[in-house]
């Protein structure tokens, strides 16, 4: 490389993030969206085929690049806390939670941690879900339970209004890149679990959530801490009755949504399933509403731009 | 040669660990886990005359006290765990120069020796009264208690300080943070440990006080070790230095050099190696012996003052409040939440037998298997009862039973282990977030595992209240483990309607009883003994009305009105 052309990039470089910086100081420019193209704000994509039709769905947002650079420390929180097997819809399919995980390998990550705080003995929970047993060939890909409290650590709630500090996954708190991939159910306290009260699985002192706040408001408090970059919820089938752990009614949907927005792609999730054998509205579910209302994302779907695609 | 002893030493007490470490769920392996408990003679002994039934498994004790003809003590030296971990214990207390008899010399220990026989009548007098004391004294138990319930959760222990320590290699070695220990807890560990600290230091007046002065079981050896075949002889090149008498760790050699206590002798060869003459040997040989071996002396009003006091200690728990269930009164004075493990016999026969080896609680896989203080009397003393706030009885598991030595809980297959009802659960209205406080609460019946838990209108409750049915409750736990009230929760076990047969079928017993034990089937294999299928489902009973709700159509919480 000559003298010359490092200056000259040198320059063009200078050029481009001041004028970047400018145009985001001046709100031109959304830094997040900086350099991109149109991406859409969501995709749902339908397809029998459940590997496909979540890279289809990634590749629709502008595909995992976007979110994961090359050496990046990547956390995807699935659900895997019940000894459970997939067909439960108790947890997220292993087939979406491997090919998520393969995506983030072929851009490069360093490291691809697969964790949950489990409710059913640990080692069955790694067994019945079978998300361990299908991403155990992805490379640099780790899935493990947590339990210890010295995985832990305490981290500030700004804007909480339950609580100003909780313990979260250091290893989550760390990553460069944190990725949600629930699967779609119903829940007997929150109403449904999707991407945000998924995010419980990365807490160490649920229960408090449970018994001492409101589970609503904290559910919400959480996720202005734990916020995934990209959200890709499993819908290849729902667990519409019985959630979280089930049993309960399975109804397959064959889609997966993908989004940056969790609070859309929660309340997307909502408006294409049924539960407890009823069409609900996004913002029927409280804490849904509360995380758009705080500004957290969007619940008006009708004016997102949301790509589908069906394979 | 004293090194041959040492090997053999070490040899006995790893396979006295590794039959420990095997006594866990799953029980995979057919190993006798129980197998030293089973060789002590004084657990034999006190169990047979208390329960006044024989068990084959006390042959194996019986070649324990039969050996004693032909290798004296040789058990207590080369083979008892609980020797092992005096000489353990005491080498780390002393240095090696205090780790001597005060006196030398049998003669200089002949009164105190005696104690151990004193013991034994006490002992013995004891279980004639019915009552066991084997908990106190029965060396492999002890020593089982010990390392199961004190030194094996201490080691998770450890292992998690060392996990917590090294929290800063995390950033290196991210897979390092995942490695997660269970970690386990038991009730009067400190006492448990204390006691052996206390004999282990006994050493200062002499090594292995205990099995020198104390133990029963060496008692019991004792008396069948008068001529061994392989015993201590020494031939004409002694010099009487004295090396020996002043050296022997049991003082079981006499002033005079060539005349030996072999009712002490543990044949550990210490004065073979040190005798700088060459004259001692240790071969089997049926040359007189020189000078007569010595006798033990007790006295007849000592001997009299321990059986009266054995009878005295078995009439007294006999004439405690705690007297399992009195002559002619129809119900026992024992606390509601004294729950016995599944398959415990009824408490009576169960305090004779158990011998508090602590074995159950070791394997136990959930850990709720606690050793009580005095919740049962000072008779109970490190029984095991169920502490369902800790942990539930797993459904699948019947492992307490199975290495139980004594039968104290009987080993049953785990069909008649999931109808084996050891409580049943209450609710307690004044502290349940749905009777009391009008929440909805559903905790309870989803995890119980036996659909025993219906949620049914009642008057002025928003929401269904939950409501045990006693004929399906098996009293495992679940629910008061799980309850989300803080504090003891708001259902708890009690003792009431608990299953203690002797003998016979649970299943026959609970079907007379009109009871109706249902678990789902396990689908699949190799699961943890506590991994179920959840509630709901029920494959071949028809559940209670489950999770009726006052408004069938009210939807769970969380989800607001249109």
């Amino acid at each position: 490389m000559s003298h010359d052309k490092s200056r000259r990039e040198f320059l063009k470089n200078s050029l481009i993030v001041s004028a970047t910086l400018a145009g985001a100081s001046f709100g031109i420019i959304d830094p997040v969206e900086a350099g991109a193209e149109n991406y859409p704000d969501m995709c749902i994509c339908n397809g029998k085929d459940a590997a496909i039709i979540t890279r289809q769905a990634v590749e629709a947002l502008g595909g995992i690049k976007r979110f994961v650079k090359p050496g990046a420390k990547v956390l995807i929180k699935p659900n895997m806390s019940f000894a459970r097997s997939p067909e439960t819809g108790a947890n997220t399919n292993p087939v979406v939670v491997r090919e998520v995980a393969r995506m983030c390998a072929e851009a490069g990550a360093s490291r691809i941690s697969i964790v949950d705080n489990v409710l059913n003995n640990p080692a069955d929970c790694m067994k019945m879900s079978k998300i361990p047993e299908y991403c155990k060939d992805v490379p640099n890909t780790h899935t493990n339970y947590v339990k210890n409290e010295r995985l832990f650590r305490e981290v500030s709630v700004e804007s909480g209004t339950q609580f100003k500090k909780m313990r979260a996954l250091s290893d989550a708190l760390d990553a460069d890149t944190l990725i949600a991939v629930p699967v779609g159910k119903s829940h007997g306290s929150s109403g449904v679990s999707m991407s945000m009260k998924g995010m419980m699985g990365l807490i160490y002192d649920r229960t408090s959530f449970h018994n001492r706040y409101d589970l609503h408001e904290s559910i919400v408090d959480m996720v202005t801490v734990l916020k995934p970059h990209l959200v890709v919820i499993d819908g290849t089938r729902i667990l519409s009755t019985g959630g979280p752990g089930g049993p309960g009614e399975v109804i397959p949907l064959d889609l997966v949504i993908a989004s940056t927005d969790m609070v859309a792609a929660d309340a997307q999730m909502v408006a294409l399933g049924k539960w407890y054998g009823k069409k609900l509205q996004p913002k029927q579910i409280k804490h849904i509403r509360m995380a758009a209302e705080r500004g957290l994302g969007r619940i008006d779907l009708d004016k997102l731009n949301i790509k589908k695609i069906s394979v | 040669m004293k090194r041959f002893q040492r090997l053999i030493q070490f040899v006995s007490f790893g396979i006295f660990l590794l039959l420990l470490v095997w006594a866990a769920y799953p029980e995979t392996r057919e190993a006798p886990v129980d197998a030293f408990l089973r060789i002590d003679p004084i657990i034999a002994l006190t169990t047979l005359i208390a329960s006044r039934e024989f068990q084959t498994g006390f042959i194996w004790a019986a070649i324990v006290l039969i050996s004693g003809f032909f290798i004296g003590r040789a058990f207590c030296g080369y083979v008892c765990p609980m020797g092992s971990t005096i000489d353990l214990f005491q080498s780390l207390i002393y240095p090696k120069s205090k780790l001597r008899v005060t006196r030398a010399g049998y003669e200089a220990n002949r009164g105190r020796r005696s104690l151990k026989y004193y013991v034994l009548a006490l002992v013995v007098c004891a279980a004639i009264g019915g009552v066991s004391l084997a908990f106190l004294v029965a060396p492999v138990s002890l020593a089982t208690r010990f390392w199961g319930l004190v030194i094996y959760p201490v080691t998770l222990w450890i292992a998690d300080l060392g996990l917590d320590l090294a929290t800063p290699l995390h950033q290196y070695f991210p897979d390092l943070a995942y490695i997660q220990i269970s970690r386990r807890v038991f009730a009067t560990n400190m006492f448990i440990a204390g006691f052996i600290v206390f004999v282990s230091a006994l050493a200062v007046k002499g090594p292995r006080f205990w099995c020198s002065y104390l133990c029963p079981a060496g008692a019991m050896i004792s008396l069948f070790s008068k001529r061994p075949l392989v015993h201590r002889s020494v031939n004409s090149s002694c010099t009487e230095c004295g090396k020996c008498v002043r050296n022997c760790p049991m003082a079981a050699i006499g002033e005079d050099p060539h005349s030996t206590a072999h009712r002490e002798c543990l044949l550990c060869l210490r004065c073979k190696d040190l005798c700088p003459a060459n004259a001692i040997s240790f071969y089997p040989n049926n040359e007189t012996l020189k000078p007569e071996p010595f006798t033990p002396d007790l006295t007849r009003r000592a001997m009299l003052l321990s059986a009266v006091s054995g009878l005295g200690v078995a009439s007294l728990f006999g004439t405690g409040w705690n007297e399992p269930r009195l002559l002619g009164q129809e119900r026992a004075v024992t606390p509601a939440d004294l729950i016995r493990p599944p398959g415990a016999m009824p408490e009576r026969t169960f305090l004779r037998l158990c011998v508090r080896c602590g074995l159950c609680m070791k394997a136990c896989a959930t850990n709720t298997l606690q050793p009580i203080w005095f919740k049962a009397g000072v008779e109970g003393l490190f029984s095991p009862s169920l502490v369902p706030r800790l942990a539930a009885c797993a459904v699948n598991c019947a492992v307490c039973g199975s290495v139980c030595p004594t039968g104290a809980i009987r080993k049953i297959p785990i069909e008649e282990k999931i109808q084996a009802k050891i409580g049943t659960a209450w609710i307690d209205r004044q502290n349940c977030l749905v009777w009391n406080r009008d929440k909805k609460c559903l905790v309870c019946g989803e995890v119980c595992p036996y659909h025993a838990i219906s949620f049914q209108p009642a008057s002025g409750r928003r929401n269904g209240v939950p409501v045990v049915h006693s004929n399906r409750c098996c009293g495992c736990g679940w629910c008061e483990n799980k309850c989300p009230v803080e504090g003891a929760g708001a259902i708890k076990v009690s003792v009431v309607g608990e299953l203690r047969l002797a003998s016979g079928s649970y299943i026959e017993k609970a079907k007379e009883y009109g009871l109706e034990f249902k678990v789902a089937d396990k689908k699949f294999d190799k699961l943890a003994p506590d991994t179920f299928e959840s509630s709901g489902i029920d494959e071949g009973g028809d559940p209670p009305e489950k999770n009726v709700s006052p408004k069938q159509e009210q939807l769970p919480a969380g989800i607001l009105d249109e």
